[in-house]
């Protein structure tokens, strides 16, 4: 494609209206669910299977992708136990597609979610483990035991989160990359705690005691973890998140930091502080994601925490960062989460194709988003080309 | 390509002319950066590009250079029409650009720099040769009469030798006309001299050189031919043994015969702004404004003019809460707000439209709706200071669409759909409906069409009727005598003279500005003192 045409679509892109994104959003996501179909017939071929879906000539195809979809949505949603899974894991990862959400709305990008989980999660199980002797057993034990958890998780995954904001802010750091070294600082210093100091002297595995029964987030339904009190704390964060954002006065500057730290100190905000003001929040989400990790599915902490905060990254690109849309992005990845399990034992697909399908919905759906940001980024957009005409320097050719 | 393969050089012979161009125009989305230039360049000369900032001299060079295509108007190299569509096209047919901004890479070599992207190679082109890479870059400095090791590091050499080594580059490349983009800007005196000397050096070697400059005793040293480019269009090319500093001044500044100021000078009322012994100074931690004192009345425009990058943006920021004094006092309406935040000069009523209105003023993500709340959302008429009231702020924001003559009049829109003269009247009735007792413009007009430069000073006059005390920095000179009722002219951080806007000469004006005293005496092709550090954000702005 030649650059001008390029130029041109770039343009387009940028000037998308609300609506057009959305189009361009659902459009993209019937592309994937085609292609992945595709995929998933054409793998067939070299599978070996009994009863082929379809034959061709000397070729068996073993996958009939329709019935691949409409699996995956039984194994999501089929039964209680099927709804159970799938819930669970939505409402893990609303919170850290959250945590990803606030930090992106406010124009950072806070990779480290995972380390603010991990540590928050560790800091959540140490705190109720140190507690729970003194609290009296029962539901008013669970009271003051639970939020403390939350609290201390959130407070923790905080600080994480803090530290690369205030990297970013005083010392020009980028946070992609300090948060992603960050993650690793988070997984090794957990490791070697837990290992060598804090962990379950009956096991060698690496993970702490198990939390008292009457602090665990007990589970809604039967034969799965799923609490529907977690989820609705998760839904009620989102819609506090999206009023912080829509509604006050702190959220705007928050924004305004992220967005154009310039454009904020002009307008009065401190952006430095604000800066690590977003990180510090969303750190804390990441905690809490660690504490309901181990309050509601482990009932302890265990190192490799599966990872639900690099998937809350494409939970919240998927959708576009708003807080409201992070629902329905989580129950999207909750579904397929649940939905490949069912597949492996219904259909033989290898759950590693439902990762497929998954990927493709990310690549579909946050491409058109990603190259937008990007196309404004470089200047693209009818964006007036003001520097330029003062004799500047040419969009997309800034020395730095 | 190599660097022994040169373009269509000079014994091609078709024009007297290395470059021409023809009746260029450049229109940006509401800019009009050049108006029908005709421009042309002798071969074997070197030439003056002189201009205020945001005369277009810049956008001309790159039109030549193929960063730009033309909206209209040729380029014709040694007599032939050429179409650029990438500086590579220019490069190839003999153009060599050196930006104000070096494009070297710092941790590798002078020969690494040379060659890069177009290095000799051996084993098949498997590799780099190093070895004659140096060679090359050995004889190129040699043949120019460079001094400069090719094994040293870029990072390790002089912004002089820097500035050499991207001649080299050029030169390596084939250029044949060779464009610098005010290179002096970054050089000490000693290096000025010697490039002037490396420029003579090229000529006589039959290079054809122009170079951007708006310093007149540069241009009057260094070059054979003058042009003057003022407001984007060509006000004459003169050559430099048949003018004087004094003709070249009036060409560059002239008066532009906009319309007239109809408004009356405005009552004025008690002292507003007082400000004492302002010493500030930069990011680098160098002194920008050095001991500077004033005062505005209510009902008074206070005009700074001078070249960017004299201190001008510090002041503004200094006055305006962003940047913190090391010494002196502002005082507002009798109160000290030295030491206030932003936000505490913003509630205090001080409005500013700033000089970078995309990097400042404006969050281009945003809406105008969001737009119209940065800066206010503290005050009272739009928040409890926790809870944003949007209702109040739409209706705001659609009063001031209305009233300013946005367009598109979409509060959803964001300043992307807009042109730069519609952005910025969002920000002037963004900060003039607030109210102000003090309003800060810092190159008000900056890239915005001729329509909306007359509507922004008319709505500043209006302030100014209504008692509002104005202080307006600009480089535009004549926008600064039209509007002023006093005037400062700033150079290097200190207010020059104080004068009467209507009782002096452009001329006088135009060499206070180009930091030549006529009183004082001093001037000849002497460089401004603050030229010796890399230039500032404003002041690498053409």
């Amino acid at each position: 494609m030649d650059r001008a045409r390029l130029a041109h679509y770039l343009d387009r892109l940028v000037d998308a209206t609300v609506l057009e994104r959305l189009a361009i959003s659902l459009a993209a996501l019937t592309v994937a669910v085609v292609v992945g179909g595709v995929i998933v017939f054409l793998s067939g071929a070299v599978a070996t299977c009994r009863e082929p879906a379809l034959a061709l000539g000397g070729t068996a195809f073993c996958y009939d992708p329709i019935e691949v979809y409409l699996t995956l949505a039984r194994g999501a949603f089929g039964s209680p136990t099927n709804l159970g899974l799938t819930l669970q894991e939505t409402t893990l990862l609303l919170f850290t597609g959250l945590s990803v959400a606030v930090a992106f709305r406010a124009g950072l990008f806070n990779i480290g979610t995972q380390g603010q989980m991990v540590l928050g999660g560790l800091a959540s199980a140490l705190a109720v483990l140190q507690v729970a002797p003194l609290l009296p057993a029962g539901s008013l034990g669970a009271l003051l035991a639970i939020p403390l958890a939350v609290l201390v998780g959130a407070v923790v995954g905080g600080l994480y989160g803090a530290l690369p904001g205030a990297m970013k802010a005083y010392a020009d750091a980028h946070e992609v990359i300090t948060t992603i070294m960050l993650n690793f600082v988070a997984m090794g210093v957990a490791f070697y705690l837990v290992r060598n100091h804090l962990g379950d002297p009956s096991t060698d595995a690496v993970q702490t005691p198990s939390v008292p029964e009457f602090v665990r987030l007990s589970p809604t339904i039967g034969g799965t973890r799923f609490s529907v009190i977690a989820l609705g704390f998760g839904l009620a964060i989102a819609v506090l998140v999206y009023l912080l954002y829509e509604r006050t006065v702190l959220g705007y500057d928050l924004r305004t930091s992220g967005l154009a730290p310039e454009a904020a100190e002009y307008g009065g905000v401190n952006a430095e502080r604000n800066i690590v003001t977003s990180m510090t929040l969303s750190g804390a989400l990441g905690g809490v994601a660690g504490a309901m990790y181990v309050l509601m599915i482990l009932y302890r902490w265990q190192t490799d925490m599966p990872p639900l905060g690099f998937d809350g990254i494409a939970v919240s690109i998927l959708a576009a960062n708003n807080p409201l849309g992070v629902i329905p992005a989580a129950l999207l990845f909750g579904a397929m989460k649940g939905g490949a399990i069912q597949i492996d034992f219904a259909l033989g697909v290898p759950p590693e194709l439902v990762e497929v399908l998954r990927g493709l919905i990310i690549l579909f759906v946050a491409m058109p988003e990603f190259f937008r940001m990007l196309g404004a980024r470089a200047g693209y957009g009818s964006v007036e080309d003001e520097v330029a005409a003062d004799g500047g320097q040419k969009r997309g050719e800034e020395g730095d | 390509m190599s660097g022994q393969d040169r373009a269509p050089g000079r014994d091609s012979g078709g024009s007297k002319y290395a470059v021409r161009m023809d009746g260029i125009t450049k229109r940006f989305p509401g800019v009009l950066a050049n108006d029908d230039v005709d421009f042309a360049v002798e071969r074997g000369t070197v030439h003056a590009l002189v201009g205020e900032n945001g005369a277009g001299k810049t956008t001309l060079m790159n039109v030549l250079y193929g960063l730009y295509e033309p909206t209209e108007g040729t380029v014709y190299v040694d007599g032939r029409p050429r179409e650029f569509d990438s500086p590579r096209d220019a490069i190839d047919a003999g153009i060599g650009m050196i930006h104000q901004h070096f494009m070297l890479v710092d941790p590798m070599t002078v020969a690494e720099n040379l060659v890069l992207g177009v290095e000799p190679t051996k084993w098949f082109g498997l590799a780099t040769d190093e070895r004659q890479a140096i060679a090359d870059t050995r004889e190129l400095a040699e043949r120019y009469g460079f001094d400069i090791d090719p094994t040293e590091r870029v990072q390790e050499i002089s912004v002089g030798e820097q500035q050499r080594v991207e001649i080299l580059k050029a030169l390596y490349r084939g250029a044949e006309v060779l464009v610098l983009d005010e290179p002096t800007a970054v050089l000490t005196p000693q290096d000025v001299e010697s490039l002037f000397d490396v420029f003579a050096e090229l000529v006589a070697e039959g290079k054809t050189i122009v170079f951007i400059t708006h310093k007149l005793g540069e241009a009057l040293a260094a070059a054979d031919g003058i042009s003057v480019l003022r407001d984007g269009k060509l006000v004459g090319t003169v050559r430099a043994d048949e003018t004087t500093r004094e003709e070249l001044a009036t060409m560059m500044v002239g008066r532009e015969v906009l319309l007239e100021v109809t408004s009356e000078p405005a009552e004025r009322g008690g002292e507003t702004l007082a400000v004492e012994d302002l010493v500030v100074t930069d990011d680098r931690g160098v002194q920008a404004v050095d001991g500077v004192s004033f005062a505005v009345d209510a009902g008074e425009v206070f005009g700074v003019a001078g070249v960017d990058g004299n201190g001008q943006s510090e002041l503004v920021e200094a006055v305006t809460g962003l940047r913190e004094a090391e010494s002196g006092t502002v005082v507002l309406e009798g109160e000290d707000v030295t030491r206030d935040s932003r936000r505490e000069c913003i509630e205090a009523g001080v409005s500013y439209i700033a000089e970078d209105r995309q990097e400042r003023s404006l969050v281009l993500e945003y809406d105008l709706l969001r737009n119209g709340l940065l800066g206010g959302q503290t005050l009272p008429e739009f928040s409890d200071g926790r809870l944003i009231d949007w209702g109040r702020t739409r209706s705001f924001v659609d009063g001031v669409i209305e009233e300013y003559d946005v367009r598109p009049p979409d509060a959803g829109a964001t300043p992307r759909s807009l042109s730069g003269g519609n952005q910025q009247k969002m920000v002037v009735g963004r900060e003039f409906e607030r109210d102000p007792d003090l309003m800060v413009a810092s190159q008000p007009t900056r890239g915005v069409d001729i329509g909306s430069i007359e509507f922004v000073h008319n709505r500043l006059l209006d302030l100014r009727t209504e008692g509002v005390a104005v202080l307006l920095v600009s480089s535009k000179l004549e926008e600064v005598q039209r509007l002023a009722d006093r005037m400062a002219v700033m150079y290097d951080g200190r207010f020059v003279d104080v004068v009467d806007p209507d009782a002096v000469t452009e001329e006088e004006v135009g060499l206070l500005m180009a930091g030549e005293d006529p009183d004082s005496g001093r001037g000849g092709g002497e460089p401004r003192a603050t030229s010796t550090d890399r230039p500032t954000d404003t002041a690498d702005v053409d």
